[in-house]
């Protein structure tokens, strides 16, 4: 029998992130590299053990094999615990049924023994797929002080965006009073961020009472939360002031590395209080020859470096050569480029090999959406190829 | 029945005493080398790597450095439910008078350990051997010469440290050994002082030594059983260090510097472990210039860096120029501060426009902690 646990974090990791297109071919999207020696999920999970959850359920369900063996037993977050810790959660078959997870609501309905193990009074509802440093206490704290059924963390978003996001429209005090997902003529510019805190016993419920509906998307977004609001819950939002960043897209993947460059952006990782945990590599230091120029970047253990980098993120385990010229981009672990070989805004996706003379992307800086060039993982760029912006290959 | 294991049982705190500055707050074991890791590192890894995981560390003095650094053995995968890591704190026999002397009578003080364990070859060695060993190659060979003890060399320059030189027939088996007294010009086959010794073979030689008060395993024990023509040398071939003063401290981190020793140290399927730290990536600034470097994580740098290597967290400020250097952790080189052939430990602090210069062949120290 598990010990009680005041609140217990989930955590959706299952979907495609088809908009990231070959990069996610193969792993899920919280398996994707950042910022050097990071995932995207370690985000969420560094989040979790910094604000005191020490239980957290990662739900998981397509191309699970790489997340679940970087998760592992949660020793990089710490989460290796005698009581509690990390749980790859994928969808199981019950005595009378077995299905994939349908929905967002769905894949914690199939999880309610999961949170009643440890029969939580909250639980904390996350994606694996957002860059932001989150104190979830704070955010607990303010639930319980309002008497919350449910509280939804939001984020204050330029009008001219807030169509792009779930809007919610909340009275001063916070109480919300309407959702709106993806408004054309937005009330409000609060965006949700796709961070719950619900009362356990009040999610079941609606949980169960969703799965009745055989009409229902079982999505919280869609069904869960407008029917809660309907039914006259106590909602309120949480304001959350930061950084953060939903990296669904090529464009914001890529713009969520470039901020890590920029002291100005919010996203700063080096912060004692506040550490980001990552599964690491043994590898050695980075070694920078004598022909390297680098500039305004980041460069992680392990890599070779030879040729000029400016503003890029070089990760672990990269091969520069002499006469590579490397701007605005991103290179993912273990990648070499040969010499001659031109970057410009470009993604080069892990254990690629750039064969001599070639060019990828052209000069973006002056466009205001900008066309980011992406090779895939594992690909072998032949010499003297010329891969045009914004092109994936 | 035979058990073809080996377990490891290594000496911390053997040569600290040249390393002078750097070896107050440590042991030589936990002095850090080459960017991230301490010197035991390349050991524990090559143990580990050859199948190794029951392994026993003596410590003598100032091991403190050392159990923050090893803690429970999880970085090198030892920890384990069986066997695993041990560090023994220095331990007093009520036989003798004083700590243990030699490694005879610290052999004697760990006897327990080496007779309950099933494995039959035992690894003994300093820490302060930088190198990528396959042990299971060295076993292999080991068992076939029918050997008691295997001396792993190396062909270097004898120092004035005591090194003992090896000498030995075509077929490996030690024919003198002595120590080397003087400098040598020409290199000579130098005991690294890594041993593989046949269990049974050692517990007998110990217990034997340490009854008659002898302490010295090499002159008391090998000096004299070499003439049993049942020790034999493994000359090992990839780049291999022995750090024993601050001279070749120096000069063997900046051998690193070399592409060809940085692949026989790191670019093979034995990788070499250590602490996980949690630094971020290094950034570089706008006006940073780095030229062969070795750079760890964790770094800010916004001056010139040239032939140095740089620690995990250290910060070089603009306009600062550091060359031939190794700055440790989370040192600080301010403004405009100009560097040569300087070594810094660990939270060092140069402030703006200060000038220091060492020489190649006299690299000076600046201790920890210290604000200049």
């Amino acid at each position: 029998m598990s010990s009680k646990k005041e609140c217990v974090a989930l955590l959706l990791a299952g979907g495609q992130g088809t908009r990231l297109g070959v990069l996610t071919q193969k792993v899920a999207k919280p398996a994707v590299p950042f910022g050097g020696k990071y995932r995207i999920i370690d985000f969420t999970l560094s989040n979790t053990i910094n604000s005191d959850i020490d239980t957290i359920g990662v739900l998981t369900q397509y191309q699970p094999f790489e997340l679940n063996q970087y998760i592992g037993n949660g020793q990089p977050w710490d989460l290796d615990r005698l009581d509690g810790g990390a749980f790859v959660l994928p969808p199981y078959m019950t005595a009378k049924s077995g299905e994939w997870y349908k929905g967002t609501a769905n894949a914690i309905y199939q999880n309610i023994d999961f949170v009643d193990r440890y029969d939580a009074d909250y639980v904390l509802i996350l994606s694996g797929d957002h860059i932001y440093k989150m104190d979830y206490k704070k955010m607990l704290e303010a639930h319980k002080e309002k008497g919350a059924d449910c509280t939804i963390a939001v984020l204050e978003v330029p009008l001219s965006e807030a169509s792009r996001f779930g809007i919610m429209n909340a009275d001063s005090d916070g109480k919300i009073y309407e959702f709106e997902e993806k408004p054309k003529k937005p009330k409000s510019t609060k965006a949700s961020m796709g961070i719950y805190i619900f009362n356990w016993k009040k999610l079941k419920e609606y949980l169960i009472r969703d799965e009745q509906d055989k009409s229902s998307s079982n999505d919280f977004g869609k069904n869960i939360i407008p029917s809660m609001l309907n039914a006259n819950e106590k909602m309120y939002t949480y304001d959350f002031e930061g950084y953060w960043k939903d990296v669904g897209t090529i464009y914001s993947l890529w713009e969520a590395n470039m901020d890590l460059l920029d002291a100005k952006s919010g996203l700063g990782l080096d912060d004692p209080r506040w550490k980001i945990y990552s599964r690491n590599e043994a590898e050695p230091p980075h070694y920078v020859g004598t022909a390297a120029k680098i500039s305004n970047s980041i460069v992680s253990e392990g890599c070779e470096v030879d040729g000029e980098i400016h503003n890029s993120i070089i990760s672990r385990g990269c091969r520069v050569e002499a006469g590579v010229k490397i701007y605005d981009s991103i290179l993912m672990p273990n990648t070499t480029v040969k010499k001659g070989s031109v970057l410009r805004h470009s993604i080069i996706g892990w254990d690629a090999k750039i064969g001599e003379n070639t060019k990828i992307g052209e000069d973006q800086s002056h466009a205001t959406d900008k066309e980011i060039a992406v090779v895939g993982p594992f690909k072998e760029i032949e010499a003297k190829t010329v891969i045009k912006a914004g092109e994936m290959v | 029945m035979v058990n073809k294991k080996m377990m490891a049982i290594l000496f911390a705190s053997g040569t600290d005493n040249k390393l002078s500055e750097l070896t107050i707050h440590r042991t030589a074991a936990s002095l850090p080398f080459c960017g991230r890791y301490r010197l035991i590192d390349f050991i524990l890894s090559s143990l580990v790597n050859s199948g190794v995981n029951r392994v026993g560390i003596v410590a003598k003095n100032n091991y403190q450095s050392l159990m923050d650094h090893i803690r429970m053995g999880r970085d090198w995968d030892l920890n384990r439910k069986n066997s695993g890591i041990a560090v023994f704190p220095p331990f007093v026999l009520n036989t003798a008078r004083d700590m243990y002397r030699g490694k005879i009578e610290a052999l004697y003080t760990v006897l327990d350990f080496m007779t309950k364990t099933p494995e039959d070859y035992v690894v003994i060695s300093d820490c302060n051997i930088v190198a990528n060993i396959d042990f299971k190659k060295i076993l292999d060979e080991h068992i076939e010469r029918d050997a008691d003890v295997t001396i792993l060399c190396h062909s270097n320059y004898a120092t004035t440290s005591k090194r003992m030189l090896v000498t030995h027939d075509a077929n490996g088996l030690v024919t003198d050994l002595n120590f080397a007294e003087m400098p040598t010009a020409q290199k000579k086959i130098v005991s690294t002082n890594t041993y593989l010794v046949t269990k049974k073979y050692l517990i007998e030689e110990i217990e034997k030594a340490y009854s008659r008060a002898l302490f010295d395993f090499e002159k008391d024990i090998l000096f004299q059983a070499y003439k049993n023509k049942r020790i034999f040398v493994h000359k090992l071939e990839g780049f291999t260090a022995i750090v024993d003063d601050i001279k070749n401290y120096f000069n063997e981190s900046m051998k690193i510097l070399e592409e060809p020793i940085r692949d026989q140290l790191f670019n093979m399927p034995r990788k070499v472990y250590t602490k996980v730290k949690d630094s971020v990536p290094t950034l570089y600034g706008a006006k940073s210039e780095v030229v062969n470097s070795l750079i760890a994580d964790g770094c800010v740098i916004e001056g010139r860096v040239e032939n140095s290597i740089l620690f995990r967290n250290v910060h070089i400020g603009k306009g600062a120029i550091v060359k031939n250097c190794i700055i440790m952790e989370s040192g600080e080189i301010l403004e405009g501060s100009r560097l040569s052939y300087i070594i810094t430990d660990k939270e060092v602090v140069i402030n703006e426009g200060r000038e220091l210069a060492g020489a190649k062949t006299y690299p000076v120290v600046i201790a920890k902690n210290k604000t200049v």
